[in-house]
C-alpha cells in the first residue's frame, strides 16, 4: 500500500473533559498510488484534522501514518513530500503569481532555468499562462484557486492534499474546477486526498470516498458503493436524499428478505446479516419509488399526497402512508397528482434495501 | 487529566518546539532576556524592600506607615498619589472619549491634522507639557503674569501642586485614551445603532443603551491604564508637584537624594501593588468582557455619523478648543526656547540652542545612539515573542507573554531601582540559570543519553570555570568565583586578561582547523569561518582600541565644540559593539555553538563539545558577570524592556491578521520554520514591525523614569539632563533641549517610513484575513 493510516487518533485538550476531545478516533485507511480519495462528512467530523495529520501540521495522539513504506511519525511537514491546497488558497500576498508557483522549487534549490521550465509547464496546464507577473490581488478568485493548485502541482508531490479547495468559488466555477482538478490528477497520476462536505463533489471526483462522522470512519468505498449500498443510516442520509421506514424482518434468504410495513408485505434487498424477527431500517431513494399508474403489482404501499412541490425537472411529493409515516417521492415527467390524491407507491425489491436500524 | 499526563503533554509540546532548533533558540534567548531584565530586577526590588543593604530583615519602611512620627506624612503622600491617579484617569479618559467620538462620529474637518496633533504628546518628553504649563501659567508665566497680572504670594494656590499636576497629566496622557477609544468606536458596527433606531429608539436612548455599553470595557480599560500611567509618571510630579509629593517622587528622592535603596525598594512595593493589581485586572478581566475586540474590521464611510448639528458642533468646538490649548503649549516650548529670559525679557534670542549644543551635545548624541541601538533589539525580540505566542503551543507561553508586558507596565521608577539593586553586583543565580539552559540547548541535541549529557556538561563547565582561575579580570582584580574543586589551580600563576583571551581565541582557532576535517562537507566552510570570526571577535576586544583611541585626539585637532565631542562619542560607540560584557559573549557563543555542533560529524563531536563548553563557561563567568550598573548595556536593556510590550502587541496584531494557512502552505512546499519565517512571515509583518520600531524609538528617546537611575557621567541621557537644567532654573535651555528631542524623534519617524515604504509592497488586507 502506498499511503497507510493505522489506528490514527487525535485528541485535543478540552476544559472539563477527561483526556480531551477526540477529533479523529481510530481511523485506519489504505490508499493506493494514484488514487483520488475523498474525506467526506459534516463539519466537525474530523476530516480536516485527518488531512492535517497526513500533512504533518498536527501530530497524532496515537497511531501511525506511513508513505511508500516509510513511517512518517517524526517527519516534519516540510519533509513529507506532500503539497496542500488550502480552502483560503493561502497565496503569498507579497509575491507575484510566478514567484508563488516557483516558491517550492526555489526551496529545493533547482537551477533557475529548470524552475522557469516547470513553472511555465504547470501554468500552461492550469491555464494561467500570461499572468506570471500579476500580483495575487489583481487576479480573480478562480485564478487564485488555480495558482494555489499550480503551486502544489509544480513540486510533483507524492501526495496532493486538498482542504475544501472549491468552497469559496461560485457554483458554476466550482463545477468546472471539479473536472479540471480530476483530469489533472489523473493525467499526472498523483495520489490525492480531498476533503469536502459536498457529497456531489465527492461522488464526481473520487476513486474512493471515506465517509466520516464524529471522528470515526463510517464507510470507505467507491462512489457507487457508498451511494448504492450505504451500510448505515448516517451514510445513506448524508449522501443523497433518502426515505427510511422502520420494519420487522419476517424471513430472509440469500439476497432478499420479506418485511411488514403497515399491514403490507414487502420484498426487499438484504444482506445475510439480518435475521427473522429483528427490527431493521428499510432505505430507498425518493426517485427510486414508482408513483401512480406506473406502479406495478406487488411491493406496493398506498398513501395520500400531503404536499406537492414543483422542482422544474421533477415533482417532489410528500406521501402519508398509514397513520404516522411520511415518504418523500420524486417523479419525472407529467405530474398529474395533487394534494389529497390517493396514490400507489411501488418499491422495487432490488432498490429497497435493508440497513441496520441503529 | 492526571499530573503525569499533563507532564507528558508538556514534554511533547516541548519536543515539538525542540524539533526546530531556531525556534527553541529564539524561545531560550527571549526567555533569558526576560528573566534577566524583567523578572529578576523586579524580584530583587521586592526582596530589597524587606532587607537592609547588609541583608538583615527589616520592615522599617512599612512600619513607618503606622508610627506617629512618619505615619501622617507617608499616608498623605499615598492619598495624594491615589487622588492624582483617579483625577487624571477620569479627566484623560473623558478627554480621550471627546476626541475619539468627534473624530469617528462627528465628521470633523481637518481629520488627519487633528489626529496627528493629538498624538503629539506621545512623541515628546514626559515633562514637555509641565514645562510649557509653567511657562504659560507659572509664577512668571506669560498668561498669569503678562496678561492677567496675577501676583503670586507664598502659600497662594498657583499652578504648582496637585491641581496643576493633574492638569498636566491629563494633557500628557489623553492621547493614549483617545487611541484606545477611537479604535473601539471604529469597530462598533453602525448597523447595530441603526437597528436600534429602526426599532424606534431615540438617539440619546441608543447612545445610553447600545453605544455606551459596548464602549464600557474600553472606557474601563482606558481608565485603568491612565491611572497606572499617572502613578508611574515621574517627570511631571518633579516639575510641577510643588509641595505635593507623590509616591514616584518619594521613591526618586529616597534613591537619588537620601541614597537609601531599601527605602526606595519598600516604597516601590507600595507603588507596585496597585499598578500590578490593575495590570492583572486589565489582562484577565476587562479583556474578557470586551464584546468588540473579537469581531469585525473597522467600518469606513459616512455611516453612523452624528447628524444633529447642535451635538456635532458642540463636540467639534470642544475638541478644537482643547487642541488649541495643546498647540499653544507646544508653541510655548518653542517660543520659550528662542526667548532671552522668559518672564522678564521676551526678546528673540537663539543662543539657547547654541548653549544646548555646547553643554548637552554628548547627551543628545548618546541618547540618540542608545535609543537607536535598542530599537531593533526591542523590535526583534517583540516579533519573536509575538510569533511564539500567536503561532506555537507550549507551556509557559502565558508566562512569556505576561512578563514581556510586565516590563513596560510597571512604573519605570521601580524598574530603574530594580536594575540598580539587581546589577550592582554580579547576579550569579541568573547568570548560572541562563548558562545551564543555553549549555543544555547546545549539548542536548548532539550528545545522546542522559548521563553522557550530564557528564559532558559538568566536564566542560568545570574546565571553563578552571580557566577563569587563571586570569585577572579586566580591572586587574582576582577572579570572583573561586571554584573549590579547582582551588589547587589557584596557586598557578595568573594571566592578564589579554593573554587569557588570546588563549581562548586559540582554542577556537584550533576548533576551526579541526572543523575542516570533522564537519559535514557542505557545511565545512560556514562552520570554520564562524569559529574564526568568534576567535577574532574575542581578540578585537583589545585591538579595537587601536582604532578607536586615536579618534579622540583626532577630534580635538578639529577644534570647536562639536568635533571633539562627536569623535569622543564615536569612539565610545564603536567600543560598545566590541567590548560587551563577557557574559553576553558567553551566551551568544553558546547559541552559535549549538549551531556549530549540530553540523559536526559524530567523530570528534565529544571533544568539540567539551572545548566549546569550556570556552563559553569561561567567558560567561569571567570577572563579575552582568554587573552592569554604570555601563551603557544596562541602559540598552532598560530601553528595550520598556518598549517591548509595544513591539509584542504590534507583532501579535499583525500575525493574527495573517491566515495561518499562508505559513502552512510554505511549510507544505518544503520550507522549514526559519525559511517560512524569513520568506513569508517577515515580509508580511514588516509594516507592523516598522510601526513597533517607531513607537519604540520614540519611547526610548522620551523615557525618563527608569533611565534617570541608570544614566552616568559617561553615558548621559537627555531627559535627565533636561530635568536637571530645570532644577537649576534654565527653563529656556530645557525648552531648547525639548525641541531638539522632538525634532530627532520626528526625523526618525520620517526615516523609518521612507525605509519601510521601500521595503514593503502593499497587499490588500483581505488576503491576510482567514476565512471564517
Amino acid at each position: 500500500m502506498y499511503l497507510t493510516l493505522e489506528h490514527l487518533k487525535k485528541t485535543f485538550p478540552a476544559r472539563g473533559q477527561d483526556g480531551g476531545v477526540a477529533a479523529v478516533d481510530d481511523v485506519s485507511m489504505q490508499i493506493e498510488q494514484g488514487q483520488f480519495v475523498t474525506l467526506l462528512g459534516p463539519s466537525g467530523c474530523g476530516k480536516t484534522t485527518t488531512l492535517r495529520l497526513i500533512a504533518g501540521f498536527e501530530f497524532p495522539s496515537s497511531g501511525h501514518i506511513s508513505l511508500d513504506g516509510k513511517l512518517l511519525d517524526d517527519v516534519p511537514p516540510n519533509r513529507r513530500d506532500m503539497a496542500m491546497v488550502f480552502q483560503s488558497y493561502a497565496i503569498f500576498p507579497h509575491l507575484s503569481v510566478f514567484e508563488n508557483i516557483a516558491y517550492g522549487l526555489k526551496i529545493k534549490k533547482l537551477p533557475p532555468l529548470e524552475i522557469r521550465r516547470r513553472v511555465d509547464e504547470v501554468m500552461r496546464l492550469t491555464a494561467l499562462s500570461g499572468l506570471e507577473n500579476r500580483q495575487p490581488n489583481h487576479i480573480s478568485g478562480g485564478q487564485q484557486q488555480r495558482v494555489a493548485l499550480a503551486r502544489a502541482l509544480v513540486v510533483e508531490p507524492k501526495v496532493l492534499l486538498f482542504d475544501e479547495p472549491l468552497s469559496n468559488l461560485d457554483a458554476k466555477l466550482r463545477e468546472e474546477m471539479r473536472y479540471e482538478i480530476r483530469d489533472l490528477q489523473r493525467r499526472l497520476g498523483i495520489t490525492a486526498i480531498y476533503v469536502t462536505h459536498d457529497q456531489q463533489e465527492a461522488l464526481v471526483m473520487s476513486d474512493l470516498i471515506a465517509v466520516m462522522n464524529k471522528g470515526q470512519l463510517i464507510q470507505l468505498g467507491s462512489p457507487e458503493e457508498v451511494y448504492e449500498r450505504p451500510q448505515s443510516k448516517f451514510v445513506a442520509e448524508f449522501i443523497g436524499l433518502s426515505d427510511f421506514i422502520n420494519v420487522r424482518v419476517e424471513s430472509t434468504d440469500a439476497h432478499f428478505a420479506t418485511v411488514w410495513v403497515e399491514q403490507t408485505r414487502l420484498m426487499v434487498t438484504a444482506g445475510p446479516a439480518f435475521k427473522a424477527g429483528e427490527m431493521a431500517l428499510l432505505f430507498i431513494r425518493p426517485d427510486e419509488i414508482v408513483i401512480g399508474d406506473d406502479a406495478r403489482d406487488g411491493n406496493v404501499l398506498t398513501g395520500v399526497i400531503s404536499k406537492a412541490t414543483y422542482l422544474g425537472d421533477k415533482m417532489d411529493y410528500q406521501v402519508r402512508v398509514g397513520a404516522n409515516m411520511e415518504l418523500r417521492v420524486q417523479a419525472k415527467g407529467d405530474h398529474p397528482h395533487r394534494v389529497n390524491d390517493t396514490v400507489r407507491l411501488h418499491l422495487p425489491p432490488e432498490r429497497a434495501r435493508l440497513i441496520a436500524s441503529n | 487529566m492526571t499530573p503525569a499526563d499533563s507532564l507528558l503533554r508538556r514534554y511533547r509540546e516541548f519536543r515539538l518546539i525542540a524539533r526546530d532548533p531556531v525556534l527553541l533558540g529564539g524561545l531560550l534567548v527571549t526567555s533569558a532576556f526576560m528573566l534577566a531584565f524583567v523578572v529578576w530586577p523586579l524580584a530583587r526590588v521586592i526582596w530589597q524592600g524587606f532587607f537592609t543593604l547588609e541583608g538583615q530583615p527589616s520592615l522599617i519602611f512599612f512600619q513607618r506607615y503606622f508610627d506617629a512620627q512618619y505615619g501622617r506624612q507617608y499616608w498623605q503622600i499615598f492619598w495624594w498619589t491615589i487622588e492624582m491617579g483617579v483625577l487624571t484617569a477620569i479627566g484623560s479618559t473623558a478627554l480621550g472619549f471627546l476626541f475619539a467620538y468627534t473624530v469617528v462620529r462627528c465628521n470633523i474637518p481637518f481629520k488627519p491634522l487633528v489626529h496627528a496633533l493629538t498624538l503629539l504628546p506621545t512623541i515628546s518628553p514626559p515633562f514637555a507639557i509641565a514645562l510649557a504649563t509653567i511657562l504659560l501659567f507659572g509664577r512668571s508665566g506669560f498668561i498669569t503674569k503678562e496678561i492677567l497680572h496675577i501676583e503670586f504670594k507664598a502659600g497662594v494656590n498657583d499652578i504648582y501642586g496637585l491641581d496643576g499636576l493633574v492638569f498636566v497629566q491629563i494633557i500628557t496622557f489623553f492621547s493614549v485614551a483617545y487611541l484606545i477609544l477611537r479604535s473601539l468606536l471604529e469597530r462598533i458596527d453602525p448597523s447595530m445603532e441603526e437597528a436600534a433606531l429602526s426599532l424606534g429608539a431615540s438617539k440619546w436612548h441608543i447612545f445610553r443603551t447600545v453605544t455606551l455599553p459596548l464602549l464600557t470595557p474600553g472606557i474601563a480599560a482606558s481608565f485603568l491604564l491612565m491611572f497606572v500611567e499617572s502613578l508611574a509618571d515621574l517627570g511631571n510630579p518633579i516639575f510641577i508637584g510643588g509641595n505635593v509629593t507623590v509616591l514616584s517622587t518619594q521613591i526618586w528622592i529616597a534613591v537619588n537624594g537620601e541614597y537609601d535603596q531599601q527605602k526606595g525598594a519598600a516604597l516601590s512595593l507600595v507603588l507596585l501593588l496597585p499598578t500590578l493589581t490593575i495590570f492583572i485586572l486589565q489582562r484577565y478581566w476587562i479583556s474578557r468582557k470586551s464584546y468588540i475586540a473579537v469581531t469585525g474590521k473597522p467600518t469606513g464611510g459616512g455611516a453612523g455619523f452624528v447628524k444633529e448639528p447642535l451635538i456635532r458642533w458642540t463636540f467639534i468646538t470642544l475638541t478644537f478648543l482643547v487642541l488649541l490649548l495643546v498647540v499653544a503649549l507646544y508653541a510655548t516650548i518653542f517660543l520659550g526656547s528662542i526667548t532671552k529670559l522668559w518672564g522678564i525679557d521676551y526678546t528673540l534670542d537663539f543662543s539657547h540652542y547654541g548653549a544646548a549644543i555646547d553643554r548637552g551635545l554628548k547627551a543628545i548624541l548618546d541618547t540618540t545612539f542608545l535609543s537607536a541601538v535598542a530599537t531593533p533589539i526591542a523590535g526583534l525580540a517583540g516579533m519573536v515573542i509575538a510569533f511564539l505566542v500567536v503561532r506555537k503551543r507550549f507551556s509557559g507561553k502565558e508566562v512569556l507573554d505576561f512578563s514581556s508586558n510586565l516590563g513596560g507596565a510597571v512604573p519605570g521608577t521601580i524598574l530603574g531601582i530594580g536594575y540598580i539593586v539587581a546589577f550592582i553586583k554580579a547576579p550569579l543565580v541568573v547568570v548560572a540559570a541562563i548558562y545551564v539552559a543555553l549549555a543544555y540547548y547546545m549539548v542536548g541535541p548532539t550528545i545522546r543519553g542522559r548521563w553522557r549529557t550530564a557528564s559532558v556538561l559538568v566536564a566542560g563547565t568545570l574546565a571553563g570555570a578552571g580557566l577563569n582561575l587563571l586570569a585577572l579580570d579586566e580591572k586587574g582584580r582576582e577572579p570572583l568565583v573561586v571554584n573549590p574543586v579547582l582551588a589547587a589551580l589557584g596557586a598557578l600563576p595568573t594571566l592578564s586578561i589579554e593573554n587569557w583571551l588570546a588563549a581562548l581565541a586559540s582554542v577556537l582557532v584550533v576548533l576551526a582547523l579541526l572543523s575542516l576535517r570533522f564537519v559535514e562537507v557542505q557545511e565545512r566552510k560556514v562552520v570554520a569561518v564562524l569559529l574564526v570570526v568568534m576567535a577574532a571577535y574575542l581578540l578585537s576586544r583589545q585591538f579595537i582600541s587601536v582604532l578607536t583611541d586615536p579618534l579622540i585626539p583626532f577630534g580635538r585637532t578639529l577644534g570647536g565644540n562639536i568635533g571633539p565631542k562627536l569623535f569622543a562619542s564615536l569612539s565610545a560607540w564603536i567600543n560598545l559593539f566590541f567590548q560587551p560584557p563577557f557574559a553576553l559573549i558567553g551566551f551568544t557563543y553558546s547559541v552559535i555553538s549549538a549551531f556549530v555542533l549540530a553540523k559536526w560529524s559524530a567523530r570528534g563531536r565529544l571533544a568539540a563539545t567539551v572545548l566549546l563548553l569550556a570556552v563559553n563557561a569561561a567567558l560567561t563567568f569571567q570577572g563579575e558577570p552582568l554587573a552592569l550598573v554604570g555601563s551603557p548595556y544596562i541602559i540598552l536593556a532598560a530601553y528595550a524592556v520598556r518598549s517591548l510590550p509595544a513591539s509584542v502587541r504590534a507583532g501579535i496584531a499583525a500575525l493574527q491578521q495573517i491566515d495561518p494557512a499562508i505559513e502552512e502552505a510554505s511549510t507544505s512546499l518544503g520550507a522549514d520554520a526559519q525559511l517560512t519565517f524569513r520568506r513569508i512571515t517577515i515580509p508580511l509583518i514588516v509594516p507592523a514591525f516598522v510601526a513597533g520600531m517607531i513607537f519604540s524609538f520614540a519611547r526610548h528617546m522620551t523615557s525618563l523614569s527608569a533611565i534617570i537611575f541608570l544614566s552616568s557621567p559617561k553615558w548621559q541621557i537627555l531627559t535627565s539632563l533636561i530635568l536637571s537644567e530645570v532644577e537649576q532654573g534654565g527653563t529656556s535651555l530645557a525648552a531648547a533641549y525639548s525641541m531638539m528631542l522632538i525634532a530627532i524623534v520626528l526625523a526618525a519617524i520620517g526615516l523609518l517610513y521612507l525605509w519601510a515604504g521601500h521595503a514593503f509592497r502593499s497587499a490588500p488586507a483581505e488576503l491576510y484575513v482567514p476565512n471564517p
